[in-house]
């Protein structure tokens, strides 16, 4: 078990490397979950939406259809890692960033009508791939509300630190 | 006095649970109580532009979202008297099918499917029926391309609108979706056959009634301008209020209906119940190999019948996409008048949805919006004590009982976050 708590002023190379850890070989593909319109819910698309410009083919986020591109990943013959983010109740501070690998990723069925992620995940790791997930501690989920700074500086890092990554792992 | 619960209630859209409260051995009330918080969406949207409204209210849920997009435009489209071209319509048809097939697949494989085979969630199943858990996968996301190709995204599509589409499905698009609802059917079929294999216990079988839409020229469909009642009776969808006479009950955030006095249920089985004769191909002879008088009493079955029904959807894909493409893109039908009353009635995948408007010069000045869950929670209620008190009769334990009681309440898909956005605030 892997747990790294990356709080707001810490470098962005401490989360780099906590992310290398937990990664495997091949490409790394990030599956951005929440829900915009609850302030800081919306975190994990935020990222995903970010990352999908430079790697269209490797960030997805909630509007994809997951459960599809899940299915997709699990079907490649090679090796790779999936890095869910989403916003977590991780106990620190506002836009505290933790890094939790599949162990840690709750078989969670309560209130939702969707595949849940940890289902997604065990798909995931039966067809070999590596799964991790990438949380960031939220400030505010209020209805309508906006995007905290806080949060707003968190998703930057995680930006920053995932496409450094993902940009090493490029597929030819 | 006892009382046992269960807390939260998994594997349901939305936060509610379930109360038994017992006397001794004797059940004096099963309640499923619904925490999610009021949405108060109706509120919102008085005072709003037709066209906004379209675009507001499918935020109820992102599960049945064209569902709600649907029946706010066949309401405000009767209310503005717009008449629909025909490639709109049979284009809003296949959108419903694919919804039916998104959330039909999830329903049966992935949340109902583990009750029946005895895991505690489809991550549990997973070693023994991984090969079922990639069928619901797949078919989900072929049915969230439909609904992408159709109403422009996966989750609160924007295209479908007032009068008709901002732009129609290619040739090609529609060609794929053919090919490719044909080459699903198999996995629609396995589901079938899963849940026509299991033993459906007697315990929760009350009679009861059913509504759901009447499609209209004698097909199955998924939205129709009457309401059947249990096969034979047929009521204007525009006195839908007399039909879902609504109520409410401390222990619940979400409306109650019955009608008259009784409670009554919407979804699949209702729809199979009042039009599967109608269906034809494979899942027309699915249907008449596999209903029973049972499905009249038992709410279990609801689940075989969403089975069915997602087959029906995928075959009726080839047809829809092909009469869609032999149309011109038309343009949009315009309001004929700005003042106007209209119900729009569709099957959303747990029922009968209404949405009911009022709008004056130009504006909505009351909107009314019932959903199928909210119209199936008495229903619920009613086949968990049955189940209940014929259990504790039979010695069943604790631990027996409240699984087979989450059971049931899976068993109609309730969507609680769709329930919840209607209750009436009253300060005193």
């Amino acid at each position: 078990m892997h747990k790294l708590r990356h709080t707001p002023g810490d470098p962005e190379e401490a989360l780099t490397k906590a992310i290398e850890e937990v990664i495997g070989n091949g490409p790394v593909y990030v599956l951005g979950l929440g829900y915009v319109d609850k302030a800081d819910d919306g975190a994990g698309v935020l990222v995903a939406n970010a990352l999908k410009k430079a790697f269209p083919d490797r960030s997805f986020s909630e509007h994809d259809g997951l459960e599809g591109i899940v299915l997709d990943i699990s079907e490649k013959p090679c090796p790779g890692t999936v890095l869910f983010v989403d916003v977590g109740n991780i106990g620190e501070a506002p836009g505290s960033i933790e890094v939790v690998t599949m162990d840690e990723i709750k078989e969670t069925e309560v209130s939702t009508h969707k595949v849940p992620v940890a289902l997604m995940a065990a798909v995931l790791e039966r067809s070999g791939k590596r799964v991790a997930a990438v949380l960031i501690h939220p400030k505010s989920l209020e209805f309508r509300g906006d995007l905290s700074s806080e949060v707003s500086k968190a998703i930057d890092v995680v930006v920053a630190s995932v496409s450094i990554i993902m940009e090493s792992r490029k597929v030819t | 006095m006892k009382t046992l619960e269960v807390v939260p209630l998994a594997r349901v859209e939305g936060d509610g649970g379930i109360t038994v409260t017992l006397d001794g051995k004797k059940v004096k009330k099963v309640t499923l109580d619904v925490h999610e918080g009021p949405r108060l969406i109706e509120q919102l949207v008085r005072g709003m532009k037709p066209e906004d409204d379209v675009n507001v209210v499918p935020r109820i849920c992102a599960i049945c979202t064209l569902s709600h997009k649907y029946a706010a435009l066949r309401g405000l489209e009767k209310a503005l008297a717009i008449d629909p071209p025909e490639k709109a319509q049979l284009t809003r048809d296949l959108m419903m099918l694919g919804e039916n097939v998104e959330s039909n697949s999830l329903h049966t494989y992935l949340l109902a499917l583990p009750d029946f085979l005895g895991y505690p969630s489809a991550i549990a199943m997973l070693n023994d029926y991984g090969d079922d858990v990639k069928r619901a996968l797949r078919l989900k996301k072929f049915a969230n391309h439909v609904m992408e190709v159709t109403s422009g995204r996966i989750v609160h599509g924007e295209n479908p609108g007032l009068g008709g589409f901002g732009k129609y499905p290619s040739k090609k698009q529609l060609s794929e979706i053919a090919l490719r609802a044909r080459e699903l059917v198999p996995d629609a079929v396995r589901a079938v056959e899963l849940f026509a294999s299991f033993e459906y216990p007697e315990y929760p079988e009350v009679d009861t009634n059913f509504m759901s839409v009447n499609a209209p020229n004698k097909r199955f469909g998924l939205a129709g301008d009457t309401i059947l009642i249990s096969k034979g009776k047929e009521t204007d969808a525009e006195d839908y209020r007399k039909l879902t006479s609504e109520r409410v009950v401390p222990h619940s955030f979400a409306k109650r209906s019955d009608y008259k006095d009784k409670s009554f249920a919407v979804g699949s089985n209702a729809r199979l119940i009042n039009m599967g004769e109608r269906i034809e191909g494979r899942a027309g002879d699915l249907f008449k190999e596999h209903f029973s008088d049972r499905w009249l009493k038992n709410p279990l079955f609801n689940n075989l019948a969403q089975a069915i029904e997602m087959t029906w959807a995928l075959e009726q894909m080839p047809e829809a996409t092909e009469k869609i493409a032999a149309l011109e893109d038309p343009k949009r039908t315009e309001a004929t008048r700005d003042t106007g009353s209209g119900t729009g009635a569709v099957e959303a995948p747990r029922g009968v949805l209404y949405h009911h408007y009022e709008v004056k010069d130009g504006l909505i000045e009351v909107a009314d919006i019932i959903t199928p869950t909210a119209q199936n929670l008495d229903d619920v209620e009613v086949h968990m004590k049955a189940c209940a008190e014929r259990m504790l009769a039979d010695g069943r334990g604790d631990d027996e009982l409240l699984p087979a009681l989450e059971m049931i309440a899976r068993a109609y898909d309730p969507c609680i976050s769709c329930a919840t956005h209607l209750v009436t605030l009253k300060r005193l």
